[in-house]
């Protein structure tokens, strides 16, 4: 953070709003070109403060802006940054080359986009719906704002850090983090957390319980659940997991898969076994 | 009455679905925030909390960003617990109702998004050429209001004219059905856990999912320490996976000195025999 003492206080200023603008990145979110608008709209403090003096160029630099963009939004301001630090050495040299902008937000949106959404929707979100769902379950009502808060903390504090980070380090860094293999030891850690949460919740959240009993002269000896229990703790919910997991891999639509679920507690309930 | 429960309940949607893309989806549009927001607004926030954490375990895996989805969880959870509220059903009346209506609800959104907004594409691209900064805002903005203007008359309708039939139907459910369908409360969470399993699941990791699964089942350890537990192990991998890449880098640079690391080597295969 240290290079944050180069940037003046009207580039900090025009990166705040940067940083609120990109909120609604997605708000008019089109099949051709995604976040285009947001990110249009975004850049434009940027655009209208190096471009002051030259229409033409000012044109030119929203056209750029409205090109096709998608990914996390909230890695989104790191590329924003970036770009807006392009715009600036394009708008002081003139052997700048404006196409290596959106060359490089391209090359950045794939790979980012790939580490976020697994660990923005992929961890975190699940960490604190998980939470969330235990505590709501038993009625608790601070369960949402629990939710809200252990998801958007950090992911808000990523976006506005990001922005500044984006805007003073530039495109090499973030390919030198690539080079060093920092990005797969961080998806791999990512990816421990998210299963071993995923792992208790089924445990917590899918339930089962059956009512076959055995009885032998009028006195119940033998409950199937008791046994199941014996066996493993849980055994119905980890395979039923893991079966419909495999179906997914299958290719088998999830609506099938909610369908069949439906129909075999139906089904369970009139066989009397749950 | 019901026209007030219409009304709340689409602004509702339409401050939670709409409004997490309008503000950076920041997840107001998960069943966990919307259940609790239809009780309130109901008079009931005990029942709307409990709903909304039964609908989140099944939806959980439902995520509307890129790839493919099932359902759009946020109309389904608003008119589901409205319904379940009303006809003091609980958790068990609102999941059948909640399904086939996300399963409308993200045929309309596509519909929406691909048919209204998806227009706007080229109207954008000539107005940046245009040089026009105010009409791309104001347009940037009437997007989102024209797309969840529509998208709110969905709750609003089907609550206004779907209550009296969803009203006959809840009633005449046998009781075997609705034993069934409180099994399906207990079961279906398997659908949401197994689409997070394909986003998470690889080779190298996969054993850490019973690992997590054995905690809980066996010590009852509640989610939170979980996910402190689960921090730890991965930090303290992620620290040694660093170490090993370092060392692995100083032996390519400094091939002379790569006899007496050997050592290092072989640790590195533990380590690939054990996760395999």
């Amino acid at each position: 953070m240290s290079k944050l003492t180069n940037v003046t206080k009207d580039e900090k200023k025009m990166l705040r709003k940067m940083f609120w603008r990109a909120f609604t990145l997605y708000t008019a979110v089109t099949p051709a070109k995604q976040g285009a608008s947001g990110f249009c709209y975004s850049m434009m403090p940027f655009i209208d403060h190096f471009y002051k003096k030259d229409p033409e160029k000012k044109k030119e630099a929203l056209v750029r802006h409205m090109a096709y963009f998608n990914t996390t939004i909230p890695l989104s301001t790191f590329i924003m940054g970036i770009a807006a630090s392009m715009e600036k050495q394009n708008s002081k040299n003139k052997d700048f080359d404006a196409n290596s902008i959106n060359a490089i937000k391209s090359s950045l949106m794939g790979p980012l986009a790939g580490i976020g959404d697994s660990f923005f929707w992929g961890v975190l979100r699940v960490i604190a719906a998980g939470i969330a769902v235990s505590m709501g379950s038993t009625g608790n009502i601070l369960a949402p704002i629990v939710f809200l808060l252990i998801f958007n903390i950090p992911t808000i504090l990523v976006r506005y850090y990001g922005t500044f980070l984006g805007y003073t380090l530039g495109s090499t860094y973030i390919e030198r983090v690539y080079q060093s293999g920092l990005i797969h030891i961080l998806t791999k850690a990512a990816g421990i957390v998210g299963l071993i949460m995923v792992g208790g919740m089924s445990s917590q959240m899918v339930k089962f319980q059956t009512k076959i009993s055995m009885s032998m002269q009028g006195a119940s000896v033998l409950k199937l659940q008791n046994m199941l229990d014996q066996i493993f703790v849980g055994i119905v919910p980890l395979l039923l997991t893991l079966l419909c997991f495999y179906l997914l891999n299958k290719k088998v639509s999830i609506n099938y898969l909610i369908f069949g679920v439906i129909g075999l507690s139906i089904l369970l309930s009139v066989l009397q076994i749950a | 009455m019901m026209l007030y429960e219409a009304i709340v309940v689409s602004l509702i949607v339409i401050a939670t679905v709409g409004g997490a893309e309008l503000l950076g989806l920041t997840m107001l549009n998960r069943p966990i925030v919307i259940g609790p927001l239809v009780g309130l607004a109901l008079g009931d926030v005990q029942s709307g909390v409990i709903i909304g954490a039964s609908l989140e375990a099944v939806f959980m895996g439902v995520v509307n960003i890129g790839g493919a989805s099932a359902a759009e969880p946020g109309l389904a959870t608003a008119v589901g617990t409205a319904f379940a509220i009303n006809l003091g059903g609980g958790a068990a009346i609102a999941l059948p109702l909640a399904i086939p209506i996300g399963i409308l609800g993200l045929q309309v959104k596509t519909l929406l998004y691909v048919g209204v907004i998806g227009f706007f594409a080229p109207v954008f691209d000539r107005l940046a050429a245009e040089g026009k900064e105010r009409a791309i805002i104001g347009l940037h903005y009437g997007a989102w209001c024209l797309q969840w203007g529509i998208y709110g008359l969905l709750p609003f309708i089907g609550i206004l004219a779907g209550s009296s039939a969803i009203n006959a139907f809840v009633k005449a459910i046998p009781p075997v059905i609705m034993n069934g369908l409180n099994i399906c409360g207990g079961l279906l969470p398997a659908v949401g856990m197994a689409m997070l399993l394909k986003l998470l699941w690889d080779k190298k990791i996969y054993l850490f999912f019973f690992l997590g699964f054995v905690l809980v089942a066996y010590l009852k350890l509640p989610l939170v320490a979980l996910a402190v537990l689960g921090a730890i192990i991965a930090v303290t991998i992620a620290q040694r996976d660093y170490q090993i890449s370092q060392l692995t880098k100083k032996m390519e640079n400094a091939p002379a000195l790569a006899t007496p690391s050997g050592s290092v080597n072989e640790m590195d295969s533990e380590e690939e025999d054990f996760f395999q």
